[in-house]
């Protein structure tokens, strides 16, 4: 006996519609919610990835001669307990240490800021030959008869010992270039009694973006200092600080064919809080404004009216 | 003796085609009253001012890669879809206007064949034409304005650091350039706008949007731009922002895009008024010209994704008004099914998140400082 059983036909169901979740779509809901995450910089991812708007921030110089080895903050710097800055100025050289000797040696560590850009080693050597070269690296970034003297360069970071190797004495100056923003205190002959502010304005734009207070002192010895307060120009290695008989310049055309400006000093910095000697031959009462030149481009930067 | 009667068959205009291995296949060609072209040829005008006399930001190059790429893929797209050779009128218009908004930091004006930033542009071509052609959740037209949410991706995505607008102002405030620029906008507000008939949309936004900012601008914000030392408050924040020909340019161009935008009169007025709240509300908080400028942009990625809910209630206002009964899904079904569809789900992502991530700028000190200057060659804007 066979249990064959016959069914009927079961009425076929149309089939039920795909499901419109397939991996291509799928993956294209991800991808989207994945460019939105990106674009609300979710964890800083697009900060990660593609760039940040501005530099990390960094500890800020201290003054012209590193100390510890690097930037430090002073009272001068921003406010904040960290004193740091997204800023950026010009790369300049910040000095690092003097190294002496005689004949060949190996000297001792010498602290390169991490952040700095390159070293450079501004020698003399009387006598015989004089070769430098860094711990990291052979080949050495000084090779001289003697006497001369010279610069020589190198990119080493952090720790650096350096081997010397020379037949009589010599002398190395080192420089780091570091493209941090310096705050120098206010020089003391600015605060101290029979010290006075004879002029102050605030940088306004004119072919560059410039910010900041200029502040003009008398000193008790009768020259004159002027200062920079939170202090930025857009970066460039050749700009001047003058002192304008104008009362305003609005344009590079008026500042040039004005009245003669007087050179106050070349600006290595271009972000913080600067002091500068007023040249002793420049009278300052003839003068109502501070413009920022730069000569190779025969452009006027930045100017503040003085008041 | 009488002329023999003729029977004439009119032969039929030859419809333009091209064989390809032994295939007939159609080609259309541009139509001159295709409104897409008026507005091309505004949008070249304004390029060509642009290039010449208002220092714009942007290269040849740029606007030619863009254009090329959006045309190409348009024409690509619409080939596999419809098996024709279509000119690609829409995909030029949105490569045109894409790389009239968009900049790649650091692009110098007069450098006119530099590819600085050339993948920027081309990722929001790229954006564009996906958007187009991939989301389209409802009755089968995409949601979307192809170059709006292709401009907001790539600014958000790409960030502050790579890419900014076009700045809102070209230059003086009565300046020869600009007074000519604007002329071109207000002409061509008027060319476009008529045979669509967007101009009570247009106004509905221009008014809505011209008085809550007036109202911001007497509470006192401001903002910060690359262009103008100092902040800009008081009438010139009202200026700045509602007279702008950049704003204009988003008015009379861009949302009034009527593939985009409702079809019915109610509806787009509704749509004018949504999108100028939504952008007022975005810009509130903003400091800087890189948010306003994305507050406007995302405004309009956001309202575009409300036009099937726009339309959905003007429908049943006017069913009410006749006494019948809309033949609907009930709400819930509808919902249901709707978050069942990828496209519907991706749509509902970008809608949101291009308003929320417009507000992540709120207080972001780099772009403040960016819009400031204070960035050096780091960040040229």
């Amino acid at each position: 006996m066979t249990d064959t059983l016959i069914r009927p036909p079961v009425p076929s169901e149309p089939p039920p519609p795909p499901s419109p979740w397939r991996p291509g779509p799928v993956l294209a809901v991800i991808g989207v919610l994945v460019a939105a995450l990106l674009g609300g910089n979710f964890l800083g991812w697009r900060d990660r990835f593609i760039g940040a708007p501005t530099a990390a921030p960094v500890a800020v110089a201290s003054g012209r001669q590193a100390t510890d080895g690097g930037a430090t903050a002073t009272s001068a710097a921003p406010s904040g307990a960290t004193a740091k800055s997204v800023l950026r100025s010009n790369p300049w050289w910040q000095g690092v240490t003097t190294l002496q000797g005689t004949g060949s040696t190996t000297t001792a560590p010498v602290a390169i800021d991490p952040s700095a850009l390159q070293f450079r080693a501004t020698w003399t050597c009387q006598t015989g030959h004089l070769t430098v070269a860094s711990n990291s690296r052979p080949r050495p970034f000084v090779d001289s008869s003697c006497p001369s003297n010279n610069v020589g360069y190198g990119v080493d970071k952090g720790s650096v010992t350096l081997k010397v190797t020379a037949d009589g004495p010599w002398t190395i100056k080192i420089d780091q270039q570091i493209d941090v923003p310096l705050y120098e205190p206010p020089l003391p002959a600015m605060t101290s009694p029979g010290a006075s502010v004879v002029a102050k304005g605030d940088f306004y734009r004119v072919d560059q973006v410039g910010q900041g207070t200029v502040t003009i002192y008398r000193l008790p010895s009768g020259t004159y200092a002027l200062r920079l307060d939170d202090f930025f120009v857009t970066p460039n290695s050749d700009l001047e600080i003058r002192l304008s008989p104008l009362d305003a310049p609005k344009s590079t055309d008026q500042f040039a064919n004005g009245p003669q400006s007087a050179l106050v000093k070349s600006l290595d910095v271009t972000a913080g809080a600067l002091n500068f000697d007023i040249p002793p031959e420049v009278n300052v009462r003839q003068y109502h404004s501070v413009v920022l030149w730069c000569e190779v481009q025969h452009s006027a930067y930045a100017a503040a009216s003085l008041s | 003796m009488t002329s023999p009667s003729t029977t004439t068959t009119v032969a039929e205009k030859p419809k333009p085609h091209v064989r390809i291995r032994g295939k007939d296949i159609p080609v259309v060609l541009p139509n001159r009253r295709d409104p897409r072209l008026r507005l091309s040829a505004i949008i070249f005008t304004l390029q060509f001012l642009g290039q010449s006399v208002l220092g714009f930001k942007l290269s040849i190059a740029q606007i030619l890669v863009t254009i090329l790429v959006c045309g190409l893929a348009e024409g690509v797209m619409t080939y596999r879809s419809a098996h024709m050779l279509v000119w690609p009128a829409s995909g030029i218009l949105t490569g045109n206007s894409i790389s009239f908004i968009l900049r790649a930091s650091g692009t110098k004006h007069g450098d006119w064949w530099s590819l600085r930033g050339i993948q920027f542009f081309v990722l929001a071509a790229v954006v564009s034409l996906l958007a187009k052609h991939l989301i389209r959740p409802w009755r089968g037209k995409h949601l979307f304005n192809p170059s709006n949410i292709g401009i907001v991706a790539t600014l958000l995505i790409i960030g502050p650091a790579r890419v900014f607008p076009q700045y809102l102002w070209w230059g003086r405030y009565g300046s020869g350039p600009v007074l000519a620029a604007m002329a071109v906008i207000l002409f061509g507000g008027y060319w476009v706008l008529k045979p669509v008939r967007m101009h009570a949309m247009v106004t509905a936004f221009l008014a809505t949007f011209a008085v809550v900012v007036g109202i911001y601008a007497l509470a006192g914000r401001n903002f910060v731009a690359i262009w103008h030392q100092g902040p800009i408050s008081g009438m010139s924040y009202w200026v700045d922002i509602v007279c702008s020909p950049e704003l204009l340019i988003f008015v009379f161009f861009m949302i009034s895009d009527p593939q985009t935008a409702p079809k019915s009169p109610r509806g787009r007025l509704m749509f004018g008024v949504g999108t100028a709240l939504v952008a007022a509300a975005l810009l509130l908080p903003q400091s800087t010209e890189f948010g306003i400028k994305l507050s406007l942009l995302s405004s309009l990625t956001f309202t575009c994704a409300l036009v099937p809910f726009i339309e959905g209630a003007v429908a049943r206002r006017q069913a009410r008004a006749a006494g019948t009964t809309p033949a609907t899904m009930p709400a819930r079904r509808r919902l249901t099914a709707a978050v069942l569809t990828p496209t519907v789900v991706a749509a509902a992502i970008i809608a949101l998140a291009a308003p929320i991530d417009t507000s992540t700028l709120i207080g972001n000190k780099g772009v403040v400082n960016i819009e400031r200057g204070l960035t050096g060659s780091r960040n040229p804007q």
